[in-house]
């Protein structure tokens, strides 16, 4: 392989980083504010797909429009689900199984809904972006992963804008980092908590016409994205938006590059060997496991020691 | 005791607690405790760890519910309100050991001590009135609140319970674990607030200190009050001397 290539890896994965950051923030939010593991993640992740196709082929909106437009109608959908299920569940500072099974047992009532409404079968959302590329040197680019994205960059910085500089985006890092402090001065956790998971699924739901746009999808699309969130999360930490941009850009990273090098293995003697492109799915597990070994609290318990003093 | 000058007694009140019975699941920790704090003064608790002095202030704040007992505030009762509730009639809790958020800037910390919608306005002005009051925390706004000394943290935290212009300002263990200097600068710092006529209600284990600065007393023992006063008499009382400035001052434990 010479510099080329792996400069091409190299980007692709980059790009394709900026849509798993987007995947993965919105569960990071929801389990920093509420300590919820929101496994119906897979499924708003799937929805968001099949509402871009809709969105298409009805009414003709460009699928990144469609992705845009998920942020709205998924926070309204996100806080009906938390007013309606969510707020039920006792309060707790770790997650409790009673909001596992919840949050699971949701994901199987929105995959099944899904069957029921467009059937098994595999859909994709082809755009004349879809088939043409960008021609950058000696390396092309298909055009539909520049778009996707430039809007999922474009949503995370207005996402920290609002982190950083609103006090709904305080209140939320208030009870991330210290939720009695965050009471003391008057905080509502159950209002925050609210508008924290739709802001969650609003996330959730603009990944997903993202990754719609990448990849075909069916109405068990979100499975393997979901897994992939965990990594970025337990990589990221809850912390940051850049903490979950640093763990997507990791991932994308060894994902591509895991099934495209040659990795050394030790059989009577030592040689390289490819991984079948079909193991791409382990390298995810396989991070998580070694992750949660080494780095149990992520990769900023590296930068961050001195916080521990609080 | 004549029916009249109760009354007026009553009017300087701003918080009067009868009876408060808290329990942490099973374990009961106040046994009707009584104490009332007086505006334009500031009230001590003292006693030794475990007598339920936090547990009070948390009471008053609301992070405790008592299953016993009222909380009057101005004569309203102000028992089953919530915390926030609570942070809306100006009542202001500077907690523990600190209890900042660490990945927040100071600047952002001393803010969300003006979070309720109906302080916002006064978020800015109070930023520069925290500024003048502790100068140090002017310099460091931009950076983390966990990267602070523990003196700066302490200000940063006294700091955010004074932006809200709190009515009743509660202190819990303002010194604990800070250096002797910084212990004198922090007294110095909650003498000048009183001056400007906050109220406070203090809770110390530096009992020399925290009865030096306040001008009536309760003492925990536990979940009761076993005495109270003024601070003259506690300073002068034989039991107070023996258990609390004598030998156990030089065993601070924890």
């Amino acid at each position: 392989m010479d510099a080329v290539e792996y400069l091409d890896l190299l980007l692709k994965s980059l790009l394709l980083a900026g849509v798993y950051a987007a995947m993965a923030v919105g569960m990071t939010v929801i389990y920093g504010v509420m300590k919820i593991v929101n496994l119906a993640h897979a499924g708003f992740l799937m929805l968001g797909a099949y509402f871009a196709l809709e969105m298409f082929q009805r009414f003709h909106v460009d699928p990144i429009l469609g992705s845009v437009l998920a942020l709205p109608v998924f926070f309204l959908f996100g806080m009906a689900v938390h007013w309606l299920l969510i707020r039920w569940l006792p309060k707790s500072d770790t997650p409790t199984l009673a909001s596992l099974l919840l949050m699971f047992g949701f994901w199987l009532v929105l995959q099944n809904i899904a069957y029921l409404i467009w059937g098994n079968e595999d859909q994709s959302i082809l755009t004349p972006l879809t088939l043409s590329s960008v021609q950058i040197g000696q390396i092309s680019i298909p055009k539909v992963n520049l778009v996707v994205f430039a809007a999922a960059v474009f949503c995370m910085a207005v996402l920290q804008i609002v982190f950083h500089r609103s006090w709904f985006g305080r209140s939320m890092r208030a009870l991330i980092q210290n939720p009695y402090a965050a009471q003391i001065v008057g905080v509502d956790d159950q209002k925050t908590a609210r508008l924290t998971f739709g802001l969650g699924a609003a996330f959730a739901g603009f990944a997903g016409g993202l990754l719609g746009m990448l990849f075909s999808f069916s109405p068990d699309f979100g499975r393997p994205f979901l897994l992939r969130s965990f990594v970025i999360i337990v990589l990221g930490g809850l912390e940051s938006v850049s903490g979950v941009a640093l763990g997507a850009i990791l991932l994308a990273i060894l994902e591509t590059f895991g099934i495209n090098i040659p990795l050394p293995v030790y059989w009577h003697g030592w040689s390289f060997h490819y991984l079948p492109p079909s193991y791409q799915q382990v390298i995810p597990f396989a991070l998580l496991v070694v992750v949660l070994l080494i780095l149990p609290k992520g990769l900023s318990s590296l930068f961050n020691r001195k916080w521990k003093a609080a | 005791m004549a029916e009249p000058q109760a009354e007026t007694k009553q009017n300087d009140k701003i918080l009067v607690a009868e009876g408060l019975e808290v329990s942490y699941g099973a374990t009961q920790v106040l046994w009707g405790v009584s104490f009332s704090v007086t505006r334009g003064k500031v009230t001590c608790m003292i006693g030794s760890n475990g007598a339920g002095k936090t547990t009070s202030l948390n009471t008053v704040a609301g992070m405790l519910r008592a299953k016993n007992g009222r909380l009057l505030l101005n004569g309203d009762d102000i028992t089953s309100l919530s915390p926030r509730d609570r942070v809306r009639r100006h009542i202001s809790l500077v907690p523990e050991g600190r209890q900042l958020w660490p990945g927040m800037s100071v600047e952002e910390n001393l803010l969300m001590g003006c979070f309720l919608r109906q302080f916002r306005p006064k978020a800015h002005p109070g930023l520069e009135r925290i500024y003048g009051l502790f100068p140090r925390l002017k310099e460091r706004r931009h950076q983390m609140a966990g990267t602070l000394s523990g003196g700066e943290q302490q200000m940063c935290a006294i700091g955010r319970g004074l932006m809200s212009e709190p009515q009743l300002l509660m202190l819990d263990e303002p010194s604990l674990g800070l250096a002797p200097r910084l212990v004198d600068e922090i007294f110095e710092f909650i003498t000048n607030i009183a001056r400007q006529g906050v109220t406070i209600l203090l809770v110390g284990q530096n009992v020399n200190y925290t009865l030096q600065i306040s001008h009536y007393g309760y003492v925990m023992e536990t979940g009761r009050i076993t005495l109270e006063g003024s601070t003259e008499m506690l300073m002068n009382n034989e039991f107070v001397r023996r258990a609390y400035l004598g030998i156990a001052e030089e065993t601070p434990s924890k």
